[in-house]
């Protein structure tokens, strides 16, 4: 029987019960397109972490005070240590030829006041180098300035949300606000950014980090970022870094330094599980689908005895029977997948729309996973039936009526 | 009809072509299978982290500078201009229902012992960590009961760092390096093992006082208030609150409950538990499509007899409600198969892997019958119209 010609009895056949094929189709459908979109969320998931991340500066290095020996631990995230991490180990680190620039940061909060109204802010103690290293940008102004870095100038710079909360409609630039007991002049207001790094980059008020480690009493910095030359220097900063300050701190090693990459590659192997997760979870739904196809084959075969019967009484062998029934399931199968595709293509483009900030990435082996295995179900699941049909004796199929 | 006739019947029909309702029902058994085993694990770490964080105690309150209301830190934990000083521990811990007061600073590190060192979390504490964090000391004492702003130089070993150091020796009275500083070992905590990948076995007690001088602080990171069971939260935490605002002249604390945040976990995990299901729901979608796919077909086929019930007798009403039956049957049977496999694949599963906890509340597995029950019933009803619509006679002379 020549290929388009059993396309073409199945065809027929499929239509012949149109209510019973949609069903089936809509079950492959829904089982498909479930698969599609949740694998898109889930890379939309990875995507978005992914590309936070790459924001926050390129080839960065951060540098911890304190270390852990356990292995695969938390790295100590509050930063006290009784040596202090201090601004000239800092400096030190631009000696090496691998670090391109070097922002020290010392963290903390403070009341911000400025005539009667006063509200806590937080404070990122740093130099100029954080505004390229950041990838920060103005709104208003200028950012901190550059120069010697333990100069204390009584300069601000503050965050959108902060600046607007504290004056309204007046610009900021020149006026004077309080931290703590402190008058600082705002020379600057930075665009809208967002979170990232753990703080909320519009409620920060930027101050020379001098200045913040007078004010809170602090000689030790908090973090220092660090930036590599270029994507093949990371490594050889990270031992770089690693050296400089064990040999400023009597030979002792109390830091911890984070690369960029690493974090980035343990987000994206937990995504990339997460991912997989869900789409094995919407796949049972494919099984149970194949099931259904089963179900009505098995019904259709003892249905059409009369029409197999008459098949191969015309000569037509049980091979070529059991391929027929096979590529009816296979056709269900498919076309319900392209429809669960379909639909799924509607879906996320109409999350897109309606959340523009979520990436929804239809990675290219979604679609094609989720066909290869409604097929395979299909070809599983119709197997049984396609045999009983293959095996029915013309004389008795033909005889019962 | 009778109700027990009504259900023969529909037992009848289903058994009439077993090999199909099996099927059917599988479709069915597979949805609520899912539903049950992922719900089933979402329960489990739902109760595994709740625990974990409870194991400190119950009746905590946690003071911690800055205003910061959500879950997340306040930069003034790292450093601020009004410190939390070991005097306001102090004043906190003499408030009525407040039985003990924990001041609080961590850091990290260097633990010496002769030739031996290792980088270690220090937790500047009190002597009342061992009642406030539910916490056993193995060997020796806690810190003693000294006048916090004084304490003496004593140190307490997590079980790690006394492995890492001593090995199998005695540490009682011994002395250690701490950040270059000398201190005498009083005794070993007990083995805590992991919480949420933070090893709590590798850290060394130290006074609060000596912790702040080794880091050159002025302010603690927290203070731990543990409050006399049967006495308000809210009560003691109004009253922390007031003490505080007083002691600084302006309200630059955050207080939790532990209530509080165990509340705002749970409903977190809840959400979660909820999205995971939601996810095993997409296969009892379709399982629902496959009775609704059956039942239309049994419909056409059995018109024959469709149309005998209504010409002897049998009203629209009941033929709908028979077919509505046999629907709902399919899927209850198949929900109570799914029920059992899912919450054996539970069990399984927790017994396997002792990382991935599971707990199938009874609730649950009432709720996933019940659920199974509507879908057949909701499924069936189109069919079941339509053999209800069927005319007896135009049924009748179809043959």
């Amino acid at each position: 029987m020549r290929s388009a010609d059993v396309v073409g009895f199945c065809w027929r056949s499929l239509r012949g019960y149109p209510l019973r094929t949609g069903l089936m189709l809509l079950a492959m459908a829904i089982g498909a397109g479930s698969v599609v979109v949740l694998i898109a969320l889930g890379e939309g998931a990875r995507t978005y972490v992914a590309d936070r991340f790459m924001s926050l500066g390129t080839h960065l290095l951060i540098v911890l005070p304190g270390r852990t020996e356990t292995v695969g631990g938390p790295p100590p995230m509050m930063g006290e240590t009784p040596r202090d991490l201090t601004l000239q180990d800092a400096v030190a680190l631009l000696r090496s030829t691998v670090v391109r620039d070097v922002a020290p940061l010392v963290v903390g909060s403070a009341p911000l006041a400025r005539g009667n109204l006063e509200r806590e802010a937080t404070v990122l103690g740093s130099t100029a180098s954080l505004y390229a290293i950041r990838h920060l940008a103005m709104a208003r102004g200028r950012f901190l300035p550059g120069g010697e870095v333990d100069r204390a100038e009584p300069v601000c710079v503050l965050g959108k949300v902060l600046a607007d909360e504290v004056f309204g409609d007046l610009p900021p630039v020149g006026q004077f606000v309080r931290l703590g007991d402190r008058r600082f002049r705002v020379i600057g207001v930075l665009q809208a950014m967002g979170e990232s790094l753990g703080f909320d980059i519009d409620e920060v008020a930027v101050i020379p980090v001098a200045a913040a480690q007078s004010l809170f009493n602090q000689a030790s910095l908090f973090r220092i970022l660090v930036q590599a030359r270029n994507r093949d220097a990371v490594a050889r900063a990270k031992k770089a870094v690693v050296d400089i300050v064990r040999e400023r701190h009597d030979g002792e090693e109390d830091i911890t330094v984070i690369t960029q990459d690493a974090v980035l590659a343990t987000f994206d192997r937990i995504f990339k599980a997460l991912t997989l997760s869900l789409a094995g979870i919407a796949a049972i739904s494919l099984a149970v689908a194949g099931v259904l196809i089963m179900n009505v084959m098995l019904i259709a075969v003892s249905q059409r005895t009369a029409e197999i019967g008459l098949l191969k009484a015309l000569g037509a062998p049980g091979s070529r029977v059991m391929r027929l029934f096979l590529t009816e399931a296979a056709m269900l199968s498919l076309s319900g997948a392209l429809l669960g595709l379909a639909v799924a293509a509607a879906g996320t483009w109409g999350l897109g729309r309606m959340f523009p900030a979520f990436p929804v990435v239809v990675p290219a082996w979604a679609p094609l996973s989720a066909v290869g295995v409604a097929l395979f179900a299909g070809l599983l699941f119709g197997a049984l039936p396609a045999r009983r049909a293959a095996r029915l004796d013309p004389v008795a199929a033909l005889s019962r009526r | 009809m009778r109700m027990q006739d009504a259900i023969g019947f529909s037992f009848q029909a289903l058994s009439g072509h077993r090999l199909r309702s099996f099927l059917t029902a599988l479709g069915i058994a597979v949805g609520i299978a899912a539903v049950v085993l992922l719900t089933s694990l979402g329960e489990g770490i739902h109760r595994f982290v709740l625990a974990e964080f409870s194991q400190f105690g119950t009746n905590l309150i946690s003071i911690s500078p800055g205003k910061k209301t959500t879950f997340g830190l306040s930069g003034a934990v790292i450093s601020n201009v009004r410190p939390l000083s070991i005097e306001d521990a102090e004043a906190a811990g003499r408030l009525p229902a407040v039985v003990a007061a924990v001041p609080v600073v961590h850091g990290n590190a260097s633990v010496e012992h002769v030739r031996k060192s290792r980088r270690t979390n220090i937790i500047g504490a009190g002597p009342a960590v061992p009642q406030v964090w539910r916490m056993q000391v193995a060997l020796g004492r806690f810190l003693p009961d000294d006048d916090p702003k004084a304490a003496r130089a004593y140190a307490v070993l997590g079980s790690r760092v006394k492995e890492e150091l001593f090995g199998p020796q005695n540490a009682l009275g011994r002395r250690i390096r701490i950040g270059g500083e000398r201190y005498r070992v009083a005794g070993v905590m007990a083995s805590k093992g992991e919480m949420l990948g933070f090893d709590l076995d590798d850290a060394v007690y130290i006074p609060a006082s000596r912790a702040l001088a080794l880091f050159n602080r002025e302010s603690l990171m927290e203070i731990d208030l543990l409050y006399a069971p049967g006495s308000s939260a809210e009560t003691v935490a109004a009253r922390a609150k007031s003490l505080l605002v007083a002691r600084h002249g302006a309200e630059d604390v955050t207080i939790v409950t532990q209530d509080q945040m165990l509340t705002v976990l749970g409903s977190v995990l809840d959400v979660l538990t909820m999205a995971v299901g939601a996810l095993g729901g997409i296969s009892l979608l379709v399982g629902a499509v496959g009775i609704l796919t059956i039942m239309t077909i049994a419909v056409t086929e059995r018109k024959a007899e469709i149309g005998l019930l209504r010409a002897v007798g049998a009203g629209r009403h009941q033929v709908l409600l028979l077919f509505v039956a046999e629907a709902a049957a399919i899927s209850g049977v198949g929900g109570l198969a799914g029920l059992a496999a899912g919450t054996a694949g539970a069990w399984t599963l927790g017994r396997l892997v002792p990382a991935l906890p599971t707990h199938t509340p009874w609730t649950f597995a009432a709720l996933a019958e019940l659920l199974a029950i509507v879908i057949g019933l909701a499924a069936g009803v189109w069919p079941a119209r339509r053999a209800a619509a069927m005319d007896p006679i135009e049924a009748l002379r179809a043959e």
